[in-house]
């Protein structure tokens, strides 16, 4: 069911709907709040802030295909919220999570799936070592899918420095991934 | 009689040969390549120049490896975007929130954490405020509620009712205006009258000119 369909559901009151709906963009917001936080417990902690917001307030979710970029937007800004917190109150524990990793069910064969999840641990390692804007950037373009005009309004930035921000963070993801000898 | 065959003459080419022409003439191509791998790896790049690209990189390593890298995070980069939580994240989330009825925001102003306080204190300003108002002046009636107890409690009742009055009585007087006093005199004013009152003083005190000797008649002559 499309998202717009679904969120005139839930605005009724349909609880089905809901859970469609969170079953739809759960993944997609816990994996941008991993992103930012690179703690599991945290990023779960925030994705379900970001659900309770969004289901307080269904009246401003926007219909049609803006649905994505807002919930985008509204996850980027408990995020960034999140890490002011954490920069003024750092906590006792912060361990790197790799967990994230071990969490998703894949249907390659066990030494295909190691393989995969170590490109993937690596090239997470590499996008925590870009600039901050390189790696929103990446964030949102590459790994969300977002056109360059939504993040654009998102990073209140010009389109045009988006597009040459975007090529140049690719190829600095990509130094970095050669270095790790990931190249080729 | 036809001329043997021979296979063309090929070279061996150095290695570096064709990096230190490059070197002495237009410099490294690759940061050329560079500007323009994003472009190759997306397929905007037209064939002419696809095929210049191709070329290069058939020759440098590092440039391959690079344009390799750059594949490679393309792959990979889009299946980052769907984590998994966990198994029973959904579970949570919707205990979280399904049980809570969409609200509106009179709804959520009035379930704040300190409403209690700020209720209790308006009812208290509020009780305040009635308490100082003036009460109406009524006959005295004893509440009808009270005639059952007999004349003792309608006696104490109506004693309560006439203390009240009395008070929101004398309230109301003390609230009525009163008659502008008399402006106090002005610094001035106040001078004035000082010196005023000083004055006999002063002229008492205040030396007097020397009274002049009248001049004695001249003797008659004898």
């Amino acid at each position: 069911m499309e998202p717009p369909h679904l969120l005139d559901l839930v605005r009724r009151g349909d609880e089905l709907a809901w859970e469609a709906f969170v079953r739809c963009f759960q993944g997609r917001v816990f994996g941008l709040a991993y992103h930012y936080t690179a703690q599991a417990e945290d990023a779960r902690d925030l994705t379900q802030d970001v659900f309770v917001r969004i289901y307080q307030n269904l009246t401003l979710v926007p219909d049609e295909t803006g649905c994505l970029p807002w919930i985008i937007r509204i996850t980027r800004n408990a995020c960034i919220d999140h890490l002011r917190r954490r920069k003024a109150r750092p906590p006792l524990w912060d361990l790197a999570a790799d967990e994230l990793f071990d969490l998703r069910a894949t249907d390659q064969n066990p030494e295909e799936a190691h393989l995969e999840a170590v490109r993937r641990s690596m090239l997470h390692r590499a996008l925590e070592e870009l600039t901050d804007l390189n790696r929103e950037i990446i964030l949102l373009k590459e790994i969300q899918g977002l056109g360059l005009e939504e993040i654009a309004g998102i990073l209140d930035v010009p389109v045009g420095t988006v597009k040459s921000r975007s090529n140049r963070a690719r190829l600095e993801l990509a130094q970095k991934l050669t270095a790790a000898g990931m190249g080729g | 009689m036809d001329a043997p065959h021979r296979p063309p003459f090929t070279p061996e080419v150095p290695l570096d040969l064709t990096q230190a022409i490059l070197a002495r003439t237009s410099g490294s191509p690759c940061q050329r390549l560079q500007d323009q791998a994003c472009a190759y790896v997306d397929g905007e790049l037209d064939d002419s120049r696809a095929s210049l690209v191709q070329a290069h990189l058939a020759h440098c390593p590092a440039c391959a490896a690079l344009v390799g890298a750059l594949h490679t995070s393309q792959r990979l980069l889009p299946t980052l975007a769907d984590a998994d939580p966990g198994p029973w994240f959904t579970q949570r989330l919707l205990r979280a929130t399904v049980h809570r009825p969409a609200t509106s925001t009179w709804w959520r102003l009035m379930h704040r954490p300190r409403i209690a306080l700020e209720a209790a204190y308006l009812g208290a300003a509020a009780g305040l405020l009635g308490t100082y108002l003036p009460m109406p002046n009524l006959p005295l009636k004893v509440p009808a509620m009270v005639q059952p107890l007999g004349a003792s409690a309608q006696r104490v009742v109506g004693q309560v009712i006439q203390v009240e009055r009395r008070a929101s009585t004398s309230l109301r007087q003390s609230w009525q205006p009163r008659p502008a006093a008399p402006a106090s005199p002005s610094l001035w004013q106040r001078i004035k009258a000082r010196l005023r009152r000083w004055l006999p003083f002063f002229r008492q005190a205040a030396p007097r000119p020397a009274a002049v000797p009248e001049k004695a008649p001249p003797p008659a002559n004898p």
